[in-house]
């Protein structure tokens, strides 16, 4: 069928780009890396480094090759999964990596997942009843969430409910295996991350809701006699997930941004506090390993969100868009 | 059973100030007939659609009007009075198909969901296949492959066909299509109307045809209201107004119309096209007198200060038009 070909044309094009893209975005930071003024070896080991651990560090990072040979290497390496190793701690930064990443992604995903589930339905109250007072109210609330910092909410929350009540535990992300313990530790930090994104989302969906509310078709299942909540909750809001879906995937940037901040305060184990920590230490292959995945994150999660948009509406995998 | 509006009027406020919209505006339907309400743009036809249907904009207000439909009285003054009825009683075929359905549903998701308020309680099956059904009686090319389609996947003329679908699921008592073909090839222009025909005969309901169309009504049409301004200046049959309109303003849009066998005319910046000149008067301020008297072209001197009431036209009980020269003196 013609809509199966054009789905699976679709797909095809969007994984090329992928590649392409976090190819293009390793390579520029590849450069980037080596352009920085100041070279590795005497940032890591200061000023009074002995010539010969100066030559040591710079063989053992191939940095006594050419750029070209540089990169080769990198590349090859880096396509079957060898991102070399730790400088500091000598252990392959795979591994380092792999250890904080789930951490990371369950508070990136429980905190993506608790910003729609209690952002949507805000949006979807105030754009029920548009201009009444409950619209003003939540109008209020969803600002004051957006402009609130998340290092003050984490903080305030981290006092109140770990410190204060000791409802929750204060520090960690909990012992690997026991479930239960985990949650409990991702509480705090997930409603800190998704605090201002709860916001975002209900003032997005509120004003997708209203523009979609607007359109003919709207008025059609109007005369139909279908009740405004199915129009609302259903017909537009479907159409009104769209623009908010896409915002979300560019939004994914800015929630593993704030997930460094979180994960200092309450002290998670990620790849935030990673970076964070290898930079103090000057230690740049990790911290370029984690960028790059940082930008394979963030493609791959926009490439499902054009995926997901292209299920909602099928005009997108039409290229009709 | 007759289907009946009277003294409809609605005004708009708006930034400049409020806009009278319809002023008292009466029309009457037998069941199984089709009026054609006519006027040009801005006269105020799809007011009369929505205000019955009760899908008024928000900063329109309904100032008085009542309307009798299965029997049953309305005030429309009342938001939603009509709110029980759509779906049900009446239904309504849009101007513009290729808008009118939501992009992101299947049309059969969007058929059903029509049938959850006509047929309550059915499952889903059957409302499948009464779905299906519907759109084979309207005609649509493989309907059971359309169903699992969205909107853009067809044409504007099929689209149209999905609404008359609609229509003909809910099986209203009085049916409204507001310039069903403008927005479509002349080509399709015809088989839409047949399927509105079709769809009138098949469930024995009321048509209100809105149109700027006179060759519409008078092809299709048992009854015809010409509308101007707000107002309601002239009604009867369409035979009966055809051969001897009773408002100037009438006789000047039959004028209007090109017949087929008039000669070309070489230059057609030189054309002989009939034009009423002049524009319609300005909603928010009602001159006195006929609200036609502007553009006329037999107007005397009682037009100015006199409004005239409905006269019959040839002693003709359902011919009437808003004239002073009917007067009986």
């Amino acid at each position: 069928m013609t809509r199966a070909r054009h789905t699976a044309a679709f797909i095809a094009g969007r994984l090329a780009s992928v590649v392409l893209t976090i190819a293009g975005a390793t390579l520029l930071l590849f450069l980037m890396v080596r352009l920085v003024p100041g070279d590795f070896a005497s940032v890591m080991l200061g000023p009074r480094a002995t010539p010969e651990l100066r030559a040591q560090i710079i063989h053992d990072m191939g940095l006594d090759r050419g750029l070209l040979e540089q990169l080769w290497l990198f590349a090859s390496r880096a396509v079957t999964g060898n991102f070399g190793e730790d400088v500091v701690s000598h252990r392959p930064i795979l591994d380092i990596l792999l250890e904080v990443i789930p951490n990371t992604l369950e508070l990136a995903f429980s905190a993506l997942a608790l910003a729609l589930l209690i952002g949507i339905p805000i949006g979807v109250i105030a754009a029920l009843k548009p201009g009444s007072w409950l619209d003003s109210g939540l109008a209020l609330l969803s600002i004051s969430f957006i402009t609130t910092p998340t290092l003050v909410v984490s903080v305030v929350l981290f006092l109140i409910f770990a410190i204060g009540l000791h409802w929750l535990p204060v520090a960690g992300a909990g012992a690997p295996g026991d479930i239960v313990d985990r949650l409990q530790h991702l509480v705090l930090p997930s409603v800190a991350l998704a605090l201002g994104w709860v916001g975002y989302i209900s003032r997005l969906i509120r004003a997708a809701l209203l523009d979609t509310l607007a359109e003919l078709h709207v008025r059609t299942l109007r005369a139909y006699g279908v009740s405004e909540y199915r129009i609302v909750g259903l017909y537009a809001l479907k159409l009104a997930l769209v623009p908010v879906v896409s915002i979300l995937g560019i939004g994914l940037g800015d929630l593993i941004g704030s997930s460094v901040v979180v994960e200092i305060i309450f002290a998670r184990p990620g790849i935030g506090s990673l970076i964070f920590n290898s930079i103090a230490q000057r230690n740049y292959p990790v911290v370029q390993t984690c960028v790059v995945f940082i930008v394979a994150f963030y493609i791959v999660a926009n490439l499902v969100v054009d995926m997901i948009n292209a299920l909602l509406d099928p005009r997108i995998a039409a290229g009709q868009g | 059973m007759a289907i009946s509006l009277r003294n409809l009027s609605v005004d708009y406020s708006l930034q400049q100030g409020t806009a009278h919209a319809l002023r008292g505006v009466s029309l009457e339907i037998q069941e199984g007939e089709m009026l054609g309400l006519v006027g040009e743009s801005g006269s105020g036809k799809s007011t009369v659609a929505l205000a019955l249907m009760g899908l008024l904009a928000n900063n329109a207000q309904v100032t008085s009007g009542t309307a009798t439909i299965e029997g049953k009285n309305f005030d429309l003054t009342k938001r939603n009075a009509t709110a029980a009825l759509r779906g049900r009683g009446m239904a309504m075929i849009f101007q513009d198909p290729m808008l009118s359905l939501n992009p992101v549903f299947t049309i059969g998701a969007q058929l059903c969901e029509v049938l959850r308020r006509r047929a309550p309680g059915s499952d889903r099956k059957t409302r499948v296949e009464m779905a299906q059904d519907a759109l084979a009686k309207v005609k649509l090319s493989n309907p059971a492959r359309r169903m699992n389609q969205y909107p853009h996947e067809l044409s504007g003329g099929m689209r149209q066909r999905v609404v008359i679908a609609m229509a003909l699921l809910s099986e209203p008592a009085l049916l409204i299509a507001d310039e069903p073909t403008t927005a479509l090839d002349v080509t399709v222009e015809a088989q839409i109307m047949r399927e509105i025909i079709g769809l009138r005969d098949r469930i024995g309901c009321a048509v209100l045809l809105i149109t700027h169309s006179l060759g519409l009504v008078t092809e299709y049409c048992d009854a015809i209201s010409v509308l101007y301004a707000g107002e309601k200046l002239e009604s009867g049959t369409v035979e009966e107004v055809q051969r001897q309109p009773g408002h100037p303003y009438t006789r000047m849009l039959f004028d209007c119309e090109v017949p087929i066998d008039r000669q070309r005319h070489a230059d057609a910046s030189e054309n002989r096209f009939t034009v009423i000149a002049g524009e319609l008067p300005d909603p928010r301020l009602r001159p006195p007198g006929c609200i036609f008297n502007s553009r006329c072209d037999v107007s005397f001197e009682d037009c100015t200060t006199i409004n005239p009431s409905d006269y019959p036209v040839r002693n003709d009980a359902g011919h009437s038009a808003r004239c002073l020269r009917l007067r009986t003196p």
